[in-house]
């Protein structure tokens, strides 16, 4: 089980002929120019995904008409060493769709570095951690493990009060 | 039924949902085996087992006549290859779209213009 939670972690990287500089701005200014078409949250595809340059600032998508949907929000803000996000996007729990939920607890993190390897070349790495934090129940689960007995105590102050509910 | 009331049904539904949990982490059970162990009926047990496999954290299995759930590790595995998939295609694009000379990237859009600050 905690093998399977510290595994929630993705890792990539890709090499570019480009430099840190450029690499960096396509990242997070042109994201809407190679993010994969198929992974949007609304009913009409996106037209732009903005990540606003600055700590705090949002990470969203927006279509044609004006709507727009957070993905999540920028926590570190290092051009053109590197960005960190926060990732609110997972399976949704009463809906076969994706959707973003705003809950930090809820939210996994994409962290991304662009190192230079030489004047025209970087390798950007890409580090999507805390991946269980988009399925349901794991943190109560961890939490039970943590402190067993916690929802023994409810059950049984519920198990009270509906015997005194039936002695009324 | 009173508010008071319902709020505890509410918790329960919780309470029983990680009691079940817990039962389930010792090893896999029978419905009717958890049942007999929590102040639930076993139809609600099995409505709390399909949230529960809904969600990715527990799977069954027949075993025999009987059908037994146990906690399904697979689900954060699940999450982590949907990711996987995901980073690959758009790195693979983004390689693409930034090694290309820099004035075919934009299509011509206009950015900034209506962004929210």
């Amino acid at each position: 089980m905690e093998s399977s939670v510290e595994a929630a972690v993705v890792i990539k990287s890709v090499r570019v002929k480009a430099s840190r500089e450029r690499a960096f701005s396509v990242f997070v200014e042109q994201m809407e120019t190679w993010w994969p078409a198929t992974h949007h949250i609304q009913k009409d595809p996106f037209e732009l995904i903005v990540v606003e340059p600055r700590v705090g600032g949002r990470w969203y998508e927006r279509t044609v008409t004006g709507q727009e949907c957070d993905w999540g929000t920028v926590q570190g803000w290092d051009p053109p060493n590197g960005v960190r996000l926060s990732w609110h996007v997972g399976p949704g729990h009463d809906s076969p769709d994706w959707v973003a939920d705003m809950d930090p607890a809820k939210a996994s993190e994409v962290e991304v570095r662009f190192t230079a390897v030489d004047e025209g070349t970087t390798v950007v790495e890409l580090i999507h951690s805390h991946l269980e934090r988009h399925g349901e129940g794991w943190e109560q689960l961890r939490a039970l493990f943590d402190g067993p007995g916690a929802w023994v105590s409810i059950l049984e102050a519920f198990a009270k009060k509906v015997d005194e509910e039936d002695a009324l | 039924m009173d508010t008071y009331l319902q709020a505890g049904l509410d918790a329960l539904g919780d309470a029983t949902r990680m009691a079940i949990f817990q039962r389930l982490a010792n090893g896999p059970l029978a419905v009717n085996e958890i049942a007999d162990t929590l102040p639930v009926s076993r139809p609600a047990v099995s409505q709390h087992l399909k949230v529960l496999k809904d969600a990715g954290l527990v799977q069954d299995r027949r075993d025999g006549t009987r059908r037994l759930y146990q906690l399904d590790p697979e689900g954060v595995a699940r999450l982590r290859a949907h990711f996987d998939q995901m980073w690959t295609k758009a790195l693979s694009s983004f390689q693409e779209a930034v090694e290309k000379p820099a004035k075919e990237v934009r299509g011509g859009k206009q950015r900034g213009s209506s962004r929210r600050n």
